[in-house]
């Protein structure tokens, strides 16, 4: 579908929803219809962490909770209060304070869950939900206990009270604001990085992105969306219980989210819509609601992976075509590459010494290879100097200065960058966008832009875009600019990592055997790239088995064996090393 | 004092079934890092297989024990083959959701053949109370504590001593190089979900006569087993099992001093705490993420 297609196919949707009150006569319908709105807003804050992010939540309803009680009991202890009697502003102070106070949760929530990686903290937040539920339960003096809070006051603008028809429009709004504000962020810098996140954090965490943070962030938007739709179900509905929050809500938010397609716009709102209509139509529902809700989860699983939403054609909203004339015009900045310096590096693994004092220089705009037979320590350094591990002694400094490396958004804060032996992509998303991703670390636009869409992330956006073409033709993969990196040929998914890393614009680039299972003739191209790179300045450090790249691209190589350095020259120093020889070739080898 | 040594004691007996239940998650967590998000529902089909085999069907309880282990392991093979293996083979995590839809169907199940109404279930040998000095103890809650321990023991003599307890282990320790080593992976993953599923089982047999017999009887039991897990660490089960003893002698003592409404509360409380301070467990060694 092209753009003015899908905009017609948007107006006709609204034009329709907006016709049902009108169409279908009496309230029912309408009832419904805010009930499926209310659903659907949950369904999308749990889609942006569950479907697009990949985190797991099975304590929505919690969240749903906190929102619509505070302003059950907000509003309805200022209904008595003559100004907003008249004003009926007490209900959207409620609406306002119980979403915040949701979003306010999830910070307490997500602060210690997201520690635990996926799937666990689907379990930790269960456990959540089912605290929750038992304080509303427990907590009589506040909630009312089992009974809940009932007579909350009706939804009203000033002093007009909104009967069902009108408060369908209202919720139609916010419904389809919710759509708009996840369309922008998904759409934003910021939504690159949730969705790769969802494929690798280590990998996002190379590119400079506190990941634990972007998670938690994320976290606290679904909640508050969460938060957001309970404030407007306790106003519908005028009673709320614990019964409506129970875990089982919490599985009715993620089955929609995966039942209409997860990290799809549309998908959590068909979910909401079908999962929330079915009982409605099923006589006897509550006596089989388990069997239903566990066949439909089962058979989505089984034969709807992407969900409903997975059975339409795939789309994909090509970036427009690059114009040539203007990427001639674009050359990349200057690389300053820095100095490297590795000073007495010393790691154990249990009784395992990995590395033992360990040191080494790589000058600034060279490229220094470290090579050693298995096991003798090449990827342990490598995952120090990339913020991974943390060396048990030494240092490791940047142009002289001592490097602040404790983690590995760290090491990319400072100008070192790596790419991983083992890809990390990112799934289904295209070749320009993983380099957009590692364009992240020097974005000024942050969350507010992506979801104001303001004129700056737009500006920003689209000169990143220039800037990442210029990278792809550096490397020479330009025309694959809009090909998911799962269906790219190997040889070139090595070097769109080689491409992401470099849109981080490192000082240092670490190259992890990025010569590990290709051709010939791709190896050859390799060593083309490396070259470039360093005739424009960057500093590279290459772990790399394949000799005959090592031999021909290196200014300098250092050789590690049983974790120590055994011998550092230049290429044909080592070639003739005996040391070396031994070590790689074994000593009868060395002896001939 | 007297008071304090009693309820502690009791909660011990408590703690005994979380820690049974807790190692089954440690056990497919450490082979395939999948759970089993039902394993209270598993621990409920073991209590109602027991209601229906001891008091409709009058069988002694020796005899009870073993069949629902072994119905519980082959229900686990199957479950494991439909529900976790097709989605661990593509790299997925939505066995979260399969095994708990798995559940859920087992508590549908539950109400259609036993409905819906709680069933008292007799203790296996009666209710007169065992003293020690002061202190009393309900005979089943001795055979809870008795049980628990030799099954530790003897999970804890199969992953030392046998062939196969040690291919367990060495899979435990990296899938990939066991399987170089041609251990069959495969089977030790199915085994393992399987022996969570008998341990849930045994579980269920144990705690049955203090609750009452329902669809609903696992549910927080398998919540706070997965709590208790997480605390001690999901890779350390000699550590889940004093946690699980230590946390029953806390919820006693919080039910017993304050009151059983805040237990839970405290309980999952102190379990997101513990995961902010320490996220590998008390128990647990830091794990080293490999790129």
């Amino acid at each position: 579908m092209t753009a003015p297609v899908q905009w017609l196919f948007g107006a006709v949707a609204i034009a329709l929803l907006a016709a049902i009150p009108v169409v279908t006569g009496g309230t029912y319908y309408a009832y419904l219809g805010i009930i499926v709105f209310i659903y659907g807003i949950v369904a999308i804050g749990l889609n942006i962490l569950s479907g697009y992010a990949g985190q797991f939540s099975l304590g929505h309803a919690a969240f749903m909770a906190m929102g619509a009680y505070t302003t059950a009991i907000l509003s309805k202890s200022l209904n008595t209060i003559p100004f907003f009697a008249q004003t009926g502003l007490h209900i959207w102070l409620g609406v306002i304070v119980g979403t915040v106070l949701a979003a306010l949760f999830g910070i307490v929530l997500a602060i210690p869950a997201l520690r635990v990686r996926g799937p666990y903290l689907a379990m930790v937040t269960v456990a959540f939900g089912w605290v929750v539920w038992k304080i509303l339960q427990e907590w009589v003096a506040v909630t009312g206990g089992d009974l809940g809070i009932s007579s909350i006051p009706k939804p009203r603008i000033g002093a007009a009270l909104l009967d069902t028809r009108s408060f369908y429009y209202v919720v139609l709004l916010f419904f389809l604001a919710a759509l708009a504000l996840q369309y922008r962020l998904i759409h934003s810098q910021f939504g690159l990085r949730v969705r790769a996140v969802k494929h690798s954090e280590i990998a996002v965490a190379s590119v400079g992105v506190n990941v634990y943070r972007l998670k938690v962030v994320v976290f606290v938007i679904s909640a508050a969306f969460a938060g957001f739709g309970g404030t407007l179900f306790a106003h519908q509905q005028n009673y709320i219980s614990p019964d409506n929050f129970q875990f089982f809500s919490s599985v009715f938010f993620l089955l929609a989210v995966l039942f209409g397609g997860a990290g799809t716009m549309l998908g959590p709102v068909v979910g909401a819509a079908v999962l929330m209509l079915l009982p409605e139509m099923l006589h006897d529902f509550d006596k089989y609601r388990l069997i239903v809700y566990a066949g439909l989860i089962l058979l989505t699983l089984y034969f709807l992976p992407k969900g409903v939403m997975g059975l339409l054609p795939e789309q994909r909203s090509a970036a427009p075509a690059p114009a040539d004339a203007m990427e001639e015009a674009v050359a990349l900045p200057p690389i300053r590459g820095a100095g490297l310096a590795v000073e007495g590096v010393t790691r154990r693994f249990g009784g395992l010494l990995a590395l033992s004092d360990v040191s080494f220089r790589v000058e600034p705009g060279s490229i220094h290879a470290l090579i050693g037979p298995n096991g003798a320590g090449k990827t342990t350094l490598i995952n120090i100097v990339s913020g991974i591990y943390r060396p048990d002694h030494g240092s490791i400094r940047v142009d002289g200065e001592n490097a602040r490396i404790e983690s590995m958004h760290a090491a990319a804060q400072e100008g070192i960058v790596r790419t991983f032996q083992t890809l990390k992509l990112f799934g289904d998303m295209t070749v320009i966008e993983h380099v957009m991703i590692g364009m992240t670390r020097h974005a000024k636009a942050g969350l507010w832009d992506a979801f104001a869409g303001s004129q700056r992330a737009r500006d920003e956006a689209s000169a990143q875009l220039v800037e990442a073409r210029a990278l792809l033709k550096l490397l020479g993969i330009s025309q694959l600019e809009n090909v998911p990196a799962n269906s790219l040929a190997y040889g070139h998914r090595r070097l769109v990592e080689i491409a992401r890393a470099l849109a981080v614009k490192p000082r240092i680039l670490l190259l992890d055997e990025p010569a590990a299972g290709l051709i010939a003739e791709e190896i050859r191209a390799l060593a083309v790239v490396i070259r470039r790179l360093r005739s424009m300045g960057m500093t590279i450090l290459l772990v790399e088995h394949h000799m005959d790249l090592v031999l021909g691209v290196s200014d300098r190589i250092t050789v590690l064996d049983h974790g120590a350095v055994i011998a550092d020259g230049s290429p044909s120093e080592i070639r003739r090393d005996e040391r070396v020889i031994a070590a790689y070739l074994g000593h009868a080898h060395a002896a001939a | 004092m007297y008071f304090f040594f009693q309820i502690a004691l009791s909660g011990i007996a408590t703690g005994a079934i979380y820690g049974l239940i807790a190692v089954g998650y440690s056990l497919t967590f450490m082979t395939t890092k999948a759970l089993n998000f039902a394993l209270g529902m598993w621990v409920m089909m073991g209590g109602m297989l027991t209601y229906s085999l001891h008091v409709q069907y009058g069988l002694n309880p020796l005899l009870v024990l073993p069949i629902v282990t072994v119905a519980l392991f082959l229900l686990g093979i199957v479950a494991e083959r439909f529900s976790v293996y097709p989605f661990l083979r593509a790299g997925s995590d939505v066995w979260v959701l399969s095994t708990l839809a798995v559940g859920f169907l087992m508590i549908d199940f539950a109400e259609i053949v036993w409905g819906r109404n709680p069933t008292p279930v007799p203790p296996f040998f009666g209710k007169e109370p065992v003293y020690f000095g002061s202190v009393s103890i309900l005979p089943q809650q001795l055979l809870i504590i008795a049980a628990a321990c030799a099954t530790f023991i003897g999970l804890d003599f199969f992953y030392r001593k046998t062939l196969l307890g040690k291919a367990f282990r060495a899979v435990a320790h990296s899938g990939e190089v066991s399987s170089l080593m041609g251990i069959n992976t495969r089977r030790v993953q199915a085994l393992s979900y399987a022996t969570a599923a008998a341990l849930a089982g045994i579980a269920g047999f144990l705690v049955v006569p203090l609750t009452l017999a329902e669809p609903q009887l696992g549910t927080v039991l398998g919540l706070k087993a997965f709590a208790i897990a997480i605390i001690a660490g999901l890779a350390a089960p000699r550590g889940i099992l004093i946690c699980g003893l230590v946390y029953g002698a806390f919820e006693g003592l919080v039910s017993g001093y304050l009151y059983t409404g805040i237990r839970d509360i405290l309980g999952f409380s102190i379990m997101i705490l513990a995961l902010y301070l320490r996220p590998e467990g008390i128990f647990g060694r830091a794990q080293e993420e490999r790129a």
